[in-house]
């Protein structure tokens, strides 16, 4: 995966179409000279296309903040290629991954913005995405469809479509997938190459029912079992203070672990029935 | 509010039924407004062409025009792919078309319908695809799609919800 990009030095006219890292494509209306605090600066004045949102940029700082032009259909086709292909390793660090998707939507071009969007997409087939990483996995994919569909000149229904072709071709359903096709080789000495705790998936998940809550902790004391007989000293998460509480989960921590619990149904978790509203 | 507009024959208690549904998931409105003739032109439709050229109902800004045709649809060429078209909407804007073709009876599927018409309503409230295989704004391609109920995940109804409060205000 590579990243950043790098911006090339590149002049502005009006009329040009930029794109505005996280804000999206914008089309450059004036450039011109204001006096401010008794300075003669140069501002490039643009109109967001969504919304015609108005931002002004000092020139000298338009490298600086990451502006570039619209992608060509050249970079459009290599991201294609990559959406196609087989790279579905997800980082599960997330402190690693928050910072490197975050380095990818500021400076990573579109093909930063497509790396977040099938990288979060692999990982909500392991477990459904916390909120942040949601909102994440949905702005990056607005800015990869506005800029798709400005540089192909489609809609941007199209433009969604074929992006999700790739990512979800037809007829086939999603993979769940296991954590152990995450895991990378562990290097030696390395205690715990790949700690599946919540913290590292990212677990704030919004799981409200008491029957998820108790299927969750079921779930993790399973995994516990299973753990315990591999290695000789306890590991961290058995040494933490368990979340069994209640009589229900305690009957069934007393089941014999599964070792198919490790993967989830995609979405469970998260989707409730839209409740009838009345206005 | 969701304005129905029918480019066949269809039902009046389904639609009626439809507009339930849909009021149901975007806390909107929603009206059988009027029976408007297609466009002249052969099937399979185009479908950004049908919705641009299709006579339009009377409506406020806000408003979003649904359309429900019969006829089939033209799948659409798209530079990865073919993508098979059911619906079609215009992203952040104020028209979405369904299609039926295929359903001989519209009570049996009815809660397809609406699954479908969700889907491209939610587009016209700018809410993507989502990765949620019981949401409706899942791809629409997949098998499990017709399996599932006219809801919204809650990130998706949260995210409609807030639009629609934005084009009020």
């Amino acid at each position: 995966m590579g990243m950043p990009e790098t911006v090339p030095q590149f002049s502005l006219s009006v009329g040009d179409r930029v794109v505005y890292p996280n804000q999206g494509v914008c089309r450059v209306s004036a450039v011109e000279a204001k006096e401010v605090a008794g300075q003669t600066l140069t501002f490039v004045t643009m109109k967001r296309e969504e919304d015609g949102a108005v931002v002004m940029v000092p020139q000298a700082k338009v490298h600086s903040i990451g502006l570039r032009r619209v992608a060509s259909p050249q970079d459009v086709n290599k991201v294609f290629a990559f959406l196609k292909s087989d790279s579905d390793r997800a980082n599960l660090d997330w402190k690693q991954r928050a910072r490197t998707n975050l380095d990818r939507m500021s400076s990573g071009g579109i093909m930063g913005l497509a790396e977040v969007v099938k990288g979060l997409q692999v990982l909500s087939e392991l477990r459904p995405l916390p909120t942040k990483e949601r909102e994440l996995y949905d702005n990056a994919r607005h800015l990869l469809v506005s800029e798709m569909a400005a540089s192909l000149g489609v809609t941007d229904c199209d433009a969604e479509d074929a992006i999700d072709l790739l990512l979800f071709p037809p007829g086939r359903e999603r993979p769940k997938r296991t954590a152990e096709e995450f895991k990378r080789p562990a290097a030696e000495g390395e205690e715990d190459a790949l700690d599946l705790s919540d913290a590292l998936l990212g677990g704030d998940l919004e799981l409200s029912s008491e029957a998820e809550d108790t299927e969750e902790v079921s779930e993790e004391a399973s995994e516990i079992e299973a753990e315990q007989p591999k290695r000789g000293a306890p590991s961290k998460r058995a040494a933490r203070p368990a979340k069994v509480a209640s009589s229900k989960t305690k009957a069934k921590l007393a089941k014999p672990a599964k070792a198919h619990k490790v993967s989830k149904p995609v979405g469970r978790a998260r989707a409730k029935p839209v409740a009838k509203k009345k206005r | 509010m969701i304005r129905l507009v029918t480019l066949s024959d269809y039902d009046p208690k389904q639609m009626e039924k439809l507009c339930g549904l849909l009021y149901a998931a975007f806390g909107v409105g929603c009206e059988h407004s009027k029976r408007v003739h297609p466009p002249s032109g052969a099937e399979p439709y185009d479908a950004n062409k049908l919705l641009t050229q299709v006579e339009t109902v009377r409506a406020y800004s806000d408003d979003k025009l649904l359309y429900l045709t019969a006829a089939r649809l033209k799948d659409r060429p798209l530079p990865s792919g073919t993508a098979p078209t059911s619906g079609y909407a215009w992203y952040g804007r104020d028209r979405a078309l369904v299609s039926t073709h295929g359903m001989k009876i519209l009570e049996e599927n009815l809660k397809l319908v609406a699954r479908h018409s969700l889907h491209q309503l939610g587009h016209t409230w700018e809410l993507h695809h989502c990765l949620d295989p019981r949401c409706s704004m899942y791809l629409p391609w997949t098998p499990s799609f017709s399996g599932g109920d006219a809801i919204f995940c809650v990130f998706c109804r949260e995210k409609s919800e807030q639009k629609i409060r934005l084009a009020k205000s």
